[in-house]
This record gives structure tokens, sequence and C-alpha cells, in this order.
């Protein structure tokens, strides 16, 4: 569905010092300098996949959304999505692809999301049983009953976002670009979007690109990541791999009525002591050897064993770099 | 171009509701229009107290043209003067990212997008002035004349909007604070009056480098039934060939956007 290869795009951006003197010289001379905001990236995703897409502000994650959403004109490589060059910009291929961005609103701020339903609706040329029938659909998914007749500007940040959701997919797309659709979200609110992102690509097989900071939307949504960082594809596979490789631990909770005083660093790393309550970091392939000792000797309320937090793995590839999975 | 026009009849119908929602000062605006007509008929007037002619032109001629200009003025008010410095606010913050994933000639969208529908008023009190030119000249127009008259101020509206169109679609590479609109606007100034009243250089700058004058006293003269086949099939020329260069030149800058980021 998406092939890229050997993807760059660099800016010029002119360079300003803070001194006023500095600003004034500006204006008859100014000084530029070239920004790689993404080097040589390929990859391939196929349809009805979602995959996340990571990496830390400035990344080149939204770039190269952009790029293949067919908004900005890459420097060099080349780009297919659904059989087109996005940048030739042709009406069959926006036809099949819709873009949100959580940042940047399509609805018309003062007129009810209804309007822009209904100029999205001549805009892709939609038939109006298909339009009804969708609008049907997707009012019921995302509960917008209540909002299609309030001015846009009266809808909380949540509401708002459901609405453009649904402005989105009244075309019904086969790929959809998602450039963190939940930010800002009230954590409710966040899973109500992710349960509807889920819901759609398994029902129309929508392929879905997605860039997100909340770690929650990447491991309720993806199972394919890939991690971007100083314009560089650093990780592109499972996202379970990612966290078996990248955190070879898990974290281990224990209950006690009354934390028995043993050496602890013995199980494994300690990384909080409480009151009724000790949590270890314990390797994979010893974690079953250890739960199952603490049962024998000890007096145990409850033991729980979770993945690390994705935050702390995805920190850690950052820091240490991974090539390839 | 059937499904451009719907579009276009989508964007007024949105445009209308919006303004309904602010229940704009449609009574006002009216007043203001009125009374900014009034104003130039005045002026006409207090010229011909002085001579009977103003560069071949007279007093109903110039009623007729200043109609043209006023109804011209009324459709770029209607349909460019809302649209045409936003194009910056896209721009500068990004917001064109929407409009280029839209299966719509994106030109065509920032061009159109918004409509400042009582503008139409203008163009009625245009027409309205032309009608009085016409009755004072005691000229009825044959068919002909307005024919020629509807393809001079197309073809004038068609060249001022690519004019236009190019003029801020150089905010690809200057990204302004201020719009560009007050250089369009003191040109379009000049067309109020017959080009010939303006004499030596002023009037070779304004006939052939910014045809501002022209772009007026065709329409009129046509509608007069003083129109020329010749001229008026070389301003439909140009007009087309300035239009397919403003989209070029559209094209061209979409490479340049840098999108502002989120």
């Amino acid at each position: 569905m998406i092939a890229v290869k050997h993807l760059h795009k660099s800016f010029r951006v002119h360079v300003r010092q803070a001194r006023w003197i500095d600003a004034v010289r500006h204006l008859w001379r100014r000084q530029y300098r070239t920004v790689e905001a993404v080097k040589d990236i390929s990859f391939t995703i196929e349809t009805g996949e979602i995959v996340g897409f990571l990496g830390p502000n400035g990344a080149g994650k939204t770039t190269t959304m952009k790029m293949l959403a067919g908004l900005l004109y890459p420097t060099s490589g080349e780009i297919t999505v659904g059989g087109f060059v996005p940048f030739e910009q042709k009406p069959e291929f926006k036809k099949m692809m819709s873009l949100v961005m959580g940042q940047k609103s399509q609805l018309i701020w003062d007129i009810p999301p209804m309007e822009t339903f209904l100029v999205n609706k001549a805009i892709y040329d939609i038939d109006d049983r298909t339009f009804r029938r969708t609008l049907e659909e997707l009012v019921e998914l995302l509960e917008l009953q209540p909002l299609l007749t309030k001015p846009t500007r009266s809808l909380s940040l949540g509401q708002r976002m459901r609405c453009e959701l649904a402005a989105a997919l009244l075309h019904r797309p086969a790929i959809l670009f998602l450039d963190e659709p939940t930010i800002g979200l009230d954590v409710h609110t966040q899973e109500k979007v992710r349960r509807f992102i889920a819901e759609y690509n398994r029902e129309y097989q929508t392929t879905i690109l997605l860039t997100s900071h909340y770690m929650g939307d990447v491991t309720a949504l993806c199972d394919r990541v890939m991690i971007i960082n100083h314009g560089m594809l650093i990780y592109d596979g499972e996202l379970s791999v990612l966290t078996e490789t990248l955190a070879p631990y898990k974290r281990l909770e224990i209950h006690f009525p009354i934390v028995p005083s043993v050496p602890w660093d013995d199980y494994g790393e300690v990384v909080a002591m409480e009151d009724g309550k000790v949590t270890l970091r314990v390797p994979r392939d010893k974690v079953a050897e250890v739960s199952a000792h603490v049962l024998q000797h000890f007096h145990v309320h409850d033991l729980t064993i979770q993945d690390p937090p994705m935050e702390e793995v995805i920190t850690r590839a950052f820091q240490e770099g991974l090539h390839g999975s | 171009m059937g499904r451009y026009w719907r579009i276009f009849r989508e964007f007024f119908r949105a445009c209308f509701v919006e303004e309904l929602e602010y229940r704009s000062e449609f009574l006002s605006n009216l007043l203001s229009s009125f009374f900014g007509i009034g104003i130039a008929i005045l002026t006409v007037k207090i010229f011909f107290y002085q001579t009977d002619q103003l560069g071949g032109w007279t007093y109903a001629d110039v009623l007729v043209l200043l109609g043209v200009f006023n109804t011209l003025r009324g459709l770029i008010d209607f349909a460019l003067r809302p649209n045409m410095p936003r194009l910056l606010e896209h721009i500068r913050k990004g917001t064109l990212d929407y409009i280029l994933t839209k299966p719509v000639d994106s030109m065509f969208y920032v061009s159109f997008r918004h409509l400042m529908f009582w503008r139409l008023i203008d163009v009625l009190l245009g027409l309205g002035v032309i009608g009085y030119g016409l009755v004072q000249q005691h000229y009825m127009p044959s068919l002909l004349d307005v024919a020629m008259f509807v393809i001079s101020i197309g073809s004038s509206f068609v060249l001022i909007y690519a004019l236009w169109m190019m003029l801020m679609t150089t905010s690809f590479w200057v990204i302004r604070i201020d719009d560009l609109s007050f250089i369009f606007d003191s040109f379009f100034e000049t067309a109020r009056f017959p080009s010939g009243m303006y004499r030596g250089w002023l009037r070779i700058i304004l006939t052939y480098v910014l045809p501002a004058a022209v772009i007026t006293n065709m329409p009129a003269l046509s509608l007069l039934g003083r129109w020329n086949v010749v001229t008026t099939a070389v301003s439909v020329g140009i007009a087309g060939f300035f239009l397919w260069l403003s989209h070029r030149f559209w094209r061209f800058a979409l490479r340049s956007y840098t999108s502002a980021s989120s």
C-alpha cells in the first residue's frame, strides 16, 4: 500500500541571531542553513496495517507523514502510496486518503460540524445516499448526534476531535494518516478515540499510519512501530520484539502483609520498597524462577508481573541506538 | 466544470450560514455601499460642472464607466478580497495542509472558499449606475453590445484574479506579516477614470504595463456600442494566458511549501 525508498527532505532555514543589530543586518543579508529533516528512510506498509510512528519532537515523523500525504515535496527518494506518487496530487489519490492532525482543525470554526461535512460531501463528490449512510454510521460510532448542530467553537477538544475524525472519514479513505490524534485529550476521551480507530481499522481494513507522543496510543493500536530519530529510521518491527530486545526485564510487584527483611537484591534489582510492597526488576528468563521462589518461601498477598512501561523502552532506544530489528 | 460549480455553491452556502451566525451588519453595509456610490457620482458631477468632456468621455459615458468600476469591484470584494490575504495565513500557520489533501484544485479552493456575499450589493448598485448612465445617454445596447460587455468584464476579472494570485503566491518564499493587497488596491483605483484622462508616460503605463484603465474602460465602451472585436479577443487571450501562468506558478510554488510544523 505504501512504499518508501531512500526518502530525503531538507529545508533551508535562515539563521537569525537574537541581537537587534543582527536583525537589522538580516534585512539585506540572510544567512541560510540547510536542515536535513529526513535522511534516507525506506519502508513498506501493507494494506490494513496500523503502524505507529514514534520519535521525539523534531525527529521527522510529521515531515515524513506530510510527504506521504503529498503536502511536501521530497528532496529526493521515491514514494508510492496506493499506486500514486503523492506530490503529483492527483484527485484519485486524494480521494483514497485522509489526514487528521491533532493540532490543526479542518472544521469551520463558527458554524456546526454538519456544515463542514456538507462541504466535504461536495468536495469529495459523495452522492446523497452514500453520504447519509456513512454519516449515520460515523455518528453512531463516535456518538456525534448531540454535537452536529452546535457551533464548532463551542465544542470541547475531545468533541471536536471526534468530529474531525468523522469529517476525515466521510469519503471512506483506504489510507488514514493520523498525526497526534489524541494530543491534549483527557484519558477517557483518548481511550474512546483509540477504540474507534481500532474498530474502524478492523471493519474496513483501512491502512493507518499514526504518530503519537502517547505510548498508550501505540501499545493499544499498533503491532508494528517505526522509531525515527534525527531524521533516521532506527527501528522498524514488532512492538513486542522491541520490548524484548530493549527491555529484557519484567516488573515484579509483590504485596505482603509485612515485608520480610531479606536481601532482595539477590532476587533482582529493587525499583521501590514501600510499606507492604516490593517492586523488582527481574531479567525475563529468571521471572518464573524468582516468582516461584517468592511464593514458596514467603507469605504473599499478591504478585503481579508486568512489562516495563513503554516510555522507558523508547527512551532506552534513543539513548542506546538501534539498527534494524 | 459542473463539479466545481457545485463546490462553489457549497462554499457559498457555508459562508451564508457563517455570516448568519453573526448576523453580519447587513444594514450598515448596505448604507455604506449606497453612500460610497453616491459620493462617486457626485465627484463625477462636480467634474462636469467645469467641462462637458473628460478624456473624450461625456458625463453619461463616465457614469457607465463608474458603474462598471463598481460592478467589478463588487465582484472582487465578493470573491477575491476575502481569500487572497488568507493565503498568507494559510502558509504561515500551515493550514494549507488540509486544503492540499482535498481532491479539488488547490488554487481554486484557496481562491473561492470564503465569499462575502453581501458585497454583491455593490455589483447590483454598479449595474444600476450603468443602467442610469445608459438612460442618460439615450442608448439602448444591442444584444451584441451586452455580449461583448460580458466577455470583456469577464476577462478583466480573470486578469485581475491572475495578477493578484501571482502576487500572493510569492508568499511561499517571502512569508510576510502584512499582506500585499494594498499594492493591488492602489493599482485598481486608477481604473475609476477614463484612460484618456491620463497623459504622457502615466497613460502609457496604465494602458500597457499595468492595464488598470483598460480593465474598466473596455467593458464600458462595449456596452456603449464602441467595441472592437480585435481588442476584445486580445484581452480574452491575455486573460487566459495569465490565468494559465498563475496556475503554473502556483504549482511550482507548492514545491517550496514547508508547512508550519505542528
